[in-house]
């Protein structure tokens, strides 16, 4: 695939789900002063970027890769288990394209670690959370909160029909 | 003291799928102990799933079970342990699967989940355009 059509399948990604094609920690030190990123590497993203960015969708993935074409198992089995929920309109940001980003988020929710998830713009956990929360049931009834009716709540109300 | 292959092999084959004899492995078990005096503690160097080399000591996975960890949620309980691995994982260490339980929920549940597949991602794979 030439670069001009790559760029362009991924802007139309990026539209898609409602966020700006360039990397949004450059999108956010744009007009400010300070700390950030000067656009290429070496810095990271601000928290106000980061703010912007948890709070934009009641839920926010920051992953290796994307939910079609994972890059990493913990990343993946976040997917997963948002899918078995019935989850897929979700804000997803792929942090291998952008660096900034990923020590930003890091800064951020003071966490180690990629994937992270963030319900209503709070911070959840990463994927071994996520798994707990999904096996506890607390996962359904968070969903709940943000008004997402979780699948698996329709799945067991076909078995009782049965 | 005639060690036969097949134990040899053996023996080599549980070190290359990790064990928690590296450095790295050291570091954390020490500092796991001293922050959180666990109960039961496991270290495994888990690099291997994720196109390490053997004994790469990147990626870990740490099964936890302390007392210090009664009252916390989810989130606070790896907290605590990232807390206690802070240096280990501003260097070397890539990424940590945390199971943390108090001694209690350890008695009545020792199953850990099986580990995710690696997907590759690792800085040591090429970029897919």
């Amino acid at each position: 695939m030439s670069r001009v059509v790559w760029a362009a399948w991924r802007l139309g990604i990026a539209t898609a789900r409602g966020l700006a094609g360039r990397p949004l920690s450059q999108a956010a030190t744009g007009a400010s002063e300070g700390g950030g990123a000067e656009g290429g590497g070496g810095g990271s993203a601000s928290r106000e970027a980061v703010e912007r960015l948890v709070r934009a969708h009641p839920v926010v993935v920051f992953m290796k890769g994307s939910p079609e074409q994972p890059l990493c198992g913990f990343s993946n089995a976040v997917v997963q288990i948002l899918r078995l929920h019935g989850v897929e309109d979700y804000n997803a940001h792929d942090v291998l394209q952008d660096p900034d980003l990923r020590q930003g988020i890091k800064n951020y929710s003071n966490w180690p670690t990629i994937p992270q998830v963030y319900l209503n713009g709070e911070f959840v956990g990463g994927c071994d959370i996520l798994l707990q929360m999904h096996q506890n049931g607390d996962l359904v009834e968070e969903l709940k909160k943000l008004g997402i009716r979780s699948a698996l709540l329709d799945a067991e109300k076909d078995q009782d029909k049965k | 003291q005639m060690r036969g292959p097949l134990l040899a092999a053996a023996g080599r084959a549980l070190h290359a799928m990790g064990g928690d004899s590296g450095p790295l492995a050291s570091a954390i078990r020490s500092k796991l102990v001293a922050a959180l005096q666990p109960t039961h503690l496991q270290v495994l160097d888990e690099s291997w799933r994720h196109g390490g080399p053997p004994g790469a000591e990147s990626h870990f996975s740490v099964v936890v079970v302390s007392e210090r960890f009664a009252g916390l949620a989810p989130l606070q309980r790896h907290r605590l342990v990232h807390a206690a691995l802070q240096t280990e994982l501003a260097g070397p260490l890539h990424a940590l699967a945390i199971v943390a339980r108090t001694p209690q929920q350890w008695e009545s549940d020792s199953h850990v989940p099986p580990r995710p597949p690696c997907l590759g991602g690792s800085k040591h794979d090429q970029r897919r355009d």
